[in-house]
């Protein structure tokens, strides 16, 4: 029995470190036998220490708020998330198998149709889809891959089933923070990654590299790779500039770069212009390029789809790429793997409930105050109703919503989230968290070893954005197998096998 | 190298040794002021002129007094050179272009500027605890150089940073000297030859150069001799002549480096032509601010050469 679970309630939801008999699971029992060597003093000494990292490090994300942007240091909680390979393995099959078909439907929506004109995706949804660029029609981007980098969110619901939440298509963020929470736990806990088998996470740059160079049009140099970035008031300011730095790529904004008559993409440098053949895009399609999207857009760069487009540079995501991470369309994605892979699902999707099906609608209309709502678009936990913890007047606001733009709303079932145990104070307390594992696909495909762990800080609390007061965990997949053969445990000094 | 990057890195440079050099005139005019002997009468605002900052200061202070103009030199915000400012300038800088620094540099950058964040209102309270603060800040400052030595390439990311710290070292270096042409001397002939020696022995200590003067020029302290190794000393390092040097270095690795390098060898020329033996306050005002005119343009043509790309689109 360790002391650090006493008194720990881990009946109420399903607990991803604790089980409901308040032993520890056997990937995080390691952590535990060395958590409880460490008095109450030990173990607050070590959180101060992370908060001093984090501090001097100036691991900061912006928040937008009225007052102005705060620079807000990144709350992190020193106890990590544990899972087995095992289960692991299996998810990350999942992953794969998800945004291979994911990239499958995205070229077939951009050019025959075929899955519309086969009756399972409806035209209408197509139709009313805001991502759908018609700018992109006809376009066969290298490996037929849209999406290179893609982060999902996954749940898992009160009896351990652990489900696909949403697929980010677009511009998604994290990853760096995945990267330092692991740099901050190895500083702090140094022995533990001596005693267990841990999976390591750093590739991930070097595998975004070999994605992101793939799509390079010139062949034998070395390709010129630039991270598009809006700039330092962009929340994800620091991510940009740490992948850049991490992959030897320039960290370019979109008044740097410029499109000459030959239709390739330049950036201006103290010598002139040199040509760049790979551009990272860490800004919305909207702001990509004023002459085809929005003219008022002052973040992008003209004539970057004209180039794009002539097959002079590579862009990743693809612009248009986002029209599959859309709620509606989310809901159609197990026939999407179905029909393009001929293989079920391995992770399954939350059931969902489509307001543009009179049915669906209905009964979301008549049960709001058990369902979580949110729109097809928006991201970053905005635009969401939370039925139960919704006031009558906020659901009598979303019922009206509804109403007037069914094809933008969909509504899953309020879930049980796991908790995990996160220290506050001087003991542990449950909180909520989900997972986001990057995926990469070009004419490779990659997984991240876990993922970011995002997690509630506040009790109770179900909303785990950044931008929203949620904090992370380091995630770490454990080999629980080898771990238990001692006499396989041979490890040299800097803790590797 | 992106222009952008470039105009960035030079900027950051200067922020921080400007940060710097302001923090040694503080203490040091400090200094001198309690060994000044009567007679000699010395105004807080010489500060702000030799600094080119008196008209500024006018429109936001009533009166030019102790307090209030080491506010605004050290704290306030508006004042674009003030300390706090120039590290906080200096700290946005850096996030701009953290992926061609070495990720040790921004930690530190970042922690000198939690220092000054922190503490600079406790420099405002009294000569002591400012002295301890600013000093801090040194310290902080010369970590950073440190590092930047110890621990980048000295690749064109470098040069940059390079040049912009010797334009603004030589810059603040002839504003050091210009104190002296400031302060009014008591009529006693002796004693005004006391404060003479106290106030360019102040000069040397500002710019941590006495005890290199002394080793390298000689025990007594004589305003030409000082004059002429502060302007002319090939060695150095806060010397005018080897800032240019080292701008020189620096423009000689990158490309299209024909223009700057003309007009530094031009300033250069005209610091060797100088009369250096009139030290009458307004020839040596006149000839320090003849310098401070060749560094201007020098910047002017440093950014012309390299960061215009990037101003051009800045200003359609």
């Amino acid at each position: 029995m360790t002391a650090l679970a006493r008194d720990y309630p881990s009946k109420d939801f399903f607990d991803e470190l604790i089980s409901p008999d308040g032993q520890p699971r056997p990937a995080a029992r390691t952590l535990f036998q060395h958590l409880d060597a460490l008095d109450a003093a030990g173990l607050d000494e070590r959180r101060q220490a992370v908060n001093a990292a984090i501090m001097t490090t100036g691991i900061t994300f912006t928040v937008y708020s009225e007052a102005g942007n705060i620079d807000r240091a990144w709350p992190f909680d020193i106890i990590p998330r544990v899972m087995s390979k095992k289960e692991w393995t299996r998810i990350e099959a999942g992953l794969k198998q998800r945004l291979t078909a994911l990239n499958c439907f995205i070229n077939d929506l951009y050019n025959e149709q075929r899955i519309v004109k086969d009756g399972v995706f409806p035209l209408e949804v197509l139709e009313g889809s805001k991502n759908f660029r018609a700018q992109c029609k006809g376009m066969t981007p290298r490996f037929g891959v849209w999406a290179h980098v893609c982060g999902t969110d996954l749940v898992r619901d009160g009896d351990g089933t652990v489900y696909v939440l949403e697929d980010n298509l677009r511009v998604p963020s994290g990853v760096s923070y995945m990267l330092e929470n692991r740099q901050l736990m190895k500083r702090l806990f140094p022995e533990l990654f001596q005693a267990s088998d841990i999976l390591p996470v750093d590739d991930y740059p070097t595998r975004l590299y070999d994605t992101l160079a793939a799509l390079s049009p010139r062949r034998g140099d070395r390709p010129v790779l630039a991270v598009l970035t809006p700039g330092i008031f962009n929340s994800a300011y620091f991510e940009h500039s740490y992948l850049a730095q991490k992959m030897g790529a320039f960290l370019v904004e979109g008044s740097d770069l410029v499109v000459q008559a030959d239709d390739c993409v330049y950036m201006k440098t103290i010598s002139g212009l040199r040509r760049v053949d790979v551009i990272y895009r860490r800004i919305d399609d909207d702001f990509l390029d004023p002459e085809a999207f929005r003219p008022d857009s002052t973040l992008g760069v003209k004539g970057l789809m004209r180039a794009w487009r002539a097959g002079n540079v590579g862009i990743a995501n693809a612009p248009g790429a986002g029209v599959a991470d859309d709620k509606v369309v989310y809901a159609f994605i197990p026939k999407v793997i179905q029909y393009y892979l001929d293989e079920a699902p391995i992770l399954p999707n939350v059931p969902s409930y489509l307001c543009m099906y009179s049915e669906d609608r209905d009964y979301v209309l008549a049960n709001l105050d058990k369902l979580v709502v949110k729109p097809a678009n928006e991201s970053g936990g905005y635009g969401m109703l939370i039925g139960p913890r919704a006031t009558p007047e906020e659901r009598a606001h979303f019922a009206e919503l509804i109403r007037e733009n069914p094809r933008n709303y969909m509504a899953q079932p309020t879930l049980a989230l796991s908790t995990a145990p996160t220290l506050v104070g001087d003991h542990m307390e449950p909180r909520h968290l989900d997972l986001r594992p990057f995926i990469l696909q070009s004419d490779k495909l990659y997984c991240t070893t876990g993922g970011l762990t995002r997690v509630a800080m506040q009790a109770g609390s179900l909303v785990v954005n950044s931008s929203q007061g949620g904090g992370a965990k380091d995630t770490w997949i454990v080999d629980v197998e080898e771990e238990q053969s001692q006499d396989s445990r041979h490890k040299t000094q800097d803790g590797k096998p | 190298m992106l222009s952008r990057v470039a105009e960035n890195l030079y900027w950051m440079a200067r922020y921080l040794e400007r940060a710097e050099n302001t923090a040694r005139f503080i203490n040091s005019t400090t200094q001198v002021l309690l060994d000044l002997p009567r007679g000699a009468s010395f105004g807080w605002d010489v500060l702000l002129k030799v600094a080119g900052l008196d008209a500024l200061y006018d429109k936001h202070y009533a009166s030019a007094n102790e307090a209030d103009i080491m506010r605004f030199l050290i704290l306030d915000e508006r004042n674009p050179g003030s300390i706090l400012a120039s590290i906080h300038g200096a700290r946005e800088n850096t996030r701009t272009f953290r992926e061609v620094l070495p990720m040790e540099i921004w930690e530190r950058i970042n922690a000198l500027y939690l220092y000054i964040r922190d503490n600079a209102a406790r420099a405002t309270h009294g000569r002591s605890q400012r002295y301890e603060v600013l000093n801090g800040v040194i310290e902080r400052r010369q970590s950073v150089i440190g590092l930047l030595m110890g621990s980048m390439s000295q690749d064109l990311a470098y040069q940059f940073l390079k040049l912009g710290r010797s334009l603004e070292r030589a810059d603040m270096s002839t504003r050091i000297v210009d104190v002296n042409s400031a302060v009014r001397l008591p009529e006693d002939a002796a004693a005004a030859d006391t404060a003479r020696e106290r106030l360019w022995m102040n000069t040397l200590n500002a710019l941590s150069a006495y005890q290199m003067y002394r080793q390298h020029v000689g025990v007594h302290v004589e305003g030409p001799a000082v004059f002429r190794y502060l302007l002319l000393d090939p060695h150095f390092p806060r010397s005018v002549a080897h800032c240019l040097g080292e701008i020189e270095g620096c423009l000689s690795v990158l490309v299209n480096y024909q223009m700057p390098l003309n007009i530094a060898r031009h300033a250069w020329r005209r610091l060797e032509g100088m009369n250096l033996d009139d030290l009458s306050p307004a020839s040596l005002h006149e000839q320090l601010d003849l310098i401070q005119a060749d560094l201007g343009e020098l910047h002017n043509a440093i950014s012309r050469q390299y960061f215009s790309l990037h101003q051009q689109t800045q200003q359609q």
